[in-house]
């Protein structure tokens, strides 16, 4: 009892002593307007639909569209994550998002020794054409915005796969609404530096842009994914600085295709964190409408102002969730999920708390749909554009995230652009440094985090309320079985003629665009895997990746 | 720890998965705290590791799991272990694991699991102990 008596007196005359962002960007104790004074509205902020889009990139947000719920799913087979997509729908989304697993990613054989008990695990398959027919049954994709998750050298392919799945169902594909995120660049962060040689992931990304861009106009073809990268342990200014710069390689490559940053900037789309600083993500995203506009009209000349606007979907992050305690992720992932309403989200996935032990459950995805709606319905967070906006604080810090924003990205121009970045390693070293700074933070007490180093229960590792999701080696199996069975039943040679022509087409030169003969080979059977492999033996790499398996062909 | 033989602990990840943030990290906060570390990096196998172990004369192995990869790797890492003699060595996890699965785990041989958020001062005080334990 003495103990606790000490206890609540000291709690009482607490002081907050964290006086520096989530960045590393310091806090003052007050705000006031001469903050701000350099500030001249019409120009650095303007309203919500109007340039720089600092406040929102439409007149009325959400008055005119709620954002887009959608909740990211894959596991086991093509048929079970089907499955969840319709109880997801029931539940309440208004947009589907499937990522796919890692073989599928890496583009291996779903038997490469690598693979094994990977199938399925923290993804889909989408080995062939017939997976993605399976995984869309039911869904009326005319209707849904779809956004697939593969962001590697294989996003064409399951671009091909969906793209032909609508056609079978007579749907014409300029009508189709959704987002293949096909930020090749970005994975190399996520150790998948092998699998995506630079050149080769420049030139498939360029590809998919260039053939969307005249034949699915209301397509997202590319989703520069600085999610992914922030999850590496990067500041709210990197995933700026350096999303941007991946972004500006993906322009100038399809510049060099001969193409008006017209024809194709109005349909770039943007994958961010919301992390768990509240004021400085809402900054963090005011500050990348901003960049983005001006990146768009000054360094571009971008006439069209569709071109000029930061369209962005938010994953809350997973980083910020701890497997201790871990119900109290919710309340995270809610603080999160606001901070990306306030900041004009245009589509939403809130992570599940059970997220830190395995892949979320149909429970607790629910719950993080539930959370979207009731930020959505009850808080009146929706009721008006860009709420924070004229705020001192916010507005400071948003120039503040600007400004280091820029310095990265000059920073990295002067090296000569995000590939020489990633070439001289220089991007891996930044990463390295602010994840470790961060890191310490923790261990040294200096930043809290509920349950893992404040507010710890003796008791830990209490069970679950819930069941967590459970990797499936029959599912495995099952996926195994059926792709081998695809192998037997194809037309062998209607399979070779198409990678017969895909490979002479891939010998074309890198600016001769090959989504029609990856249609093709989707068309005829072909596996993700050996599409891709033959590609990029054409460019010079071993066949697999991690040059294991050789080319049947 | 200066006077005596350093600890030498092997980091890895097996698989696909190449979520390595936390295995660069503890490679980082391991060495700080006076550990001789040797980072494999991600796409490891059970006999790749194994085979580091028994030239390297590891005292150690850990494993950074962030998917569902360790349902086939932990088994065959033990095997290998047996089988070679390496008994007397430590096997550790650490990253995204159900608390559930951490029993069976331990049956089969794993000597310790690190859950995401476990402070580095825990995971030292543990691995001194383990190696003392094993006579190391």
């Amino acid at each position: 009892m003495k103990g606790d008596i000490k206890k609540i007196r000291e709690g009482y005359y607490e002081k907050a002593d964290l006086t520096e962002t989530l960045s590393g960007i310091p806090i003052k104790e007050i705000y006031r307007p001469e903050d701000i004074n350099n500030i001249e509205y019409h120009r650095d902020i303007g309203d919500p639909g109007q340039y720089p889009y600092t406040r929102g990139i439409y007149p009325n947000m959400f008055r005119g569209r709620f954002w887009t719920r959608r909740e990211v799913c894959g596991f086991g087979t093509p048929a079970d994550t089907n499955k969840r997509l319709l109880q997801q729908i029931e539940m309440g989304v208004t947009g589907l998002n499937v990522i796919v697993d890692m073989p599928t990613r890496f583009g291996v054989d779903v038997e490469h020794p690598l693979a094994k008990g990977e199938v399925g695990a923290t993804g889909v398959p989408l080995t062939s054409l017939r997976d993605m027919e399976v995984l869309t049954k039911g869904i009326p994709i005319k209707d849904v915005s779809f956004s697939l998750i593969s962001s590697s050298c294989v996003a064409p392919i399951v671009l091909s796969q969906y793209i032909i799945v609508a056609k079978r169902a007579g749907i014409d594909i300029s009508g189709l609404r959704g987002t293949i995120q096909s930020d090749t660049l970005s994975t190399r962060f996520c150790g998948m530096g092998d699998a995506t040689p630079p050149d080769l992931a420049l030139k498939i990304t360029g590809d998919i842009i260039e053939f969307c861009s005249r034949y699915m106009p209301l397509w997202y073809p590319i989703n520069v994914n600085m999610y992914d990268l922030r999850e590496t342990g990067i500041s709210a200014p990197q995933e700026l600085g350096f999303g941007f710069a991946n972004a500006i390689a993906y322009i100038e490559e399809v510049l060099g295709r001969g193409l008006n940053i017209d024809d194709f900037a109005p349909r770039f789309a943007f994958y961010c964190s919301s992390h768990i600083d509240f004021f400085e993500e809402i900054a963090k995203l005011r500050a990348a409408r901003r960049m983005w506009a001006k990146i768009l009209k000054d360094r571009f000349k971008a006439k069209n102002p569709k071109s000029w606007k930061f369209r962005f979907g938010i994953h809350t992050a997973g980083c910020s969730l701890v497997a201790k305690q871990p119900i109290n992720n919710i309340i995270r992932v809610t603080i999160e999920a606001l901070a990306a309403v306030l900041a004009g989200v245009q589509s939403l996935h809130c992570c599940s708390y059970d997220e830190p032990i395995a892949l979320p459950n149909e429970t607790t995805q629910k719950i993080a749909i539930r959370t979207q709606q009731i930020i959505a319905y009850e808080t009146g967070a929706a009721a008006t554009a860009d709420p924070l906006g004229g705020s001192y604080y916010i507005e400071t810090l948003t120039n503040k995230i600007e400004e280091e924003a820029w310095k990265i990205l000059k920073k990295i121009d002067d090296m000569g652009g995000a590939i020489e970045a990633i070439k001289n390693k220089w991007i891996e070293k930044e990463i390295e440094k602010e994840a470790l700074r961060y890191q310490r933070s923790i261990e040294n007490g200096k930043r809290i985090v509920v349950g893992v180093n404040a507010f710890v229960e003796e008791e830990e590792e209490k069970e679950l309320e819930i069941r967590p999701h459970k990797y499936s080696f029959e599912a495995e199996r099952r996926h195994i079985n059926n792709v081998k069975r695809l192998k037997q039943e194809r037309d062998k040679e209607r399979l070779e003629r198409a990678i017969e022509n895909l490979r002479k087409e891939a010998l074309k030169g890198r600016n001769h665009n090959l989504i029609p003969a990856i249609i093709d080979a989707v068309e005829a059977y072909a596996t993700t895997d050996e599409i891709i492999g033959t590609i990029r033996e054409c460019f010079g790499y071993s066949y697999d990746p991690f040059n294991i398996n050789k080319s049947p062909f | 720890m200066n006077t005596e033989k350093r600890i030498r602990i092997l980091l890895a990840k097996v698989g696909l998965d190449g979520h390595d943030r936390g295995l660069k990290i503890i490679s980082v906060l391991l060495r700080d705290e006076g550990f001789e570390v040797i980072n494999l990096g991600p796409f490891q196998t059970a006999e790749t590791i194994i085979n580091v172990v028994e030239q390297e004369d590891v005292d150690v192995i850990g494993l950074s799991i962030h998917g569902e990869e360790y349902r086939i790797y932990v088994p065959r890492i033990i095997e290998l272990m047996k089988e070679k003699g390496l008994n007397d060595r430590g096997f550790i996890l650490g990253g995204v694991l159900p608390p559930e699965d951490i029993p069976e785990l331990k049956r089969i041989g794993v000597d310790e699991i690190f859950i995401s958020g476990t402070p580095i001062k825990e995971i030292k005080r543990k691995i001194i102990e383990l190696v003392k334990e094993k006579g190391r």
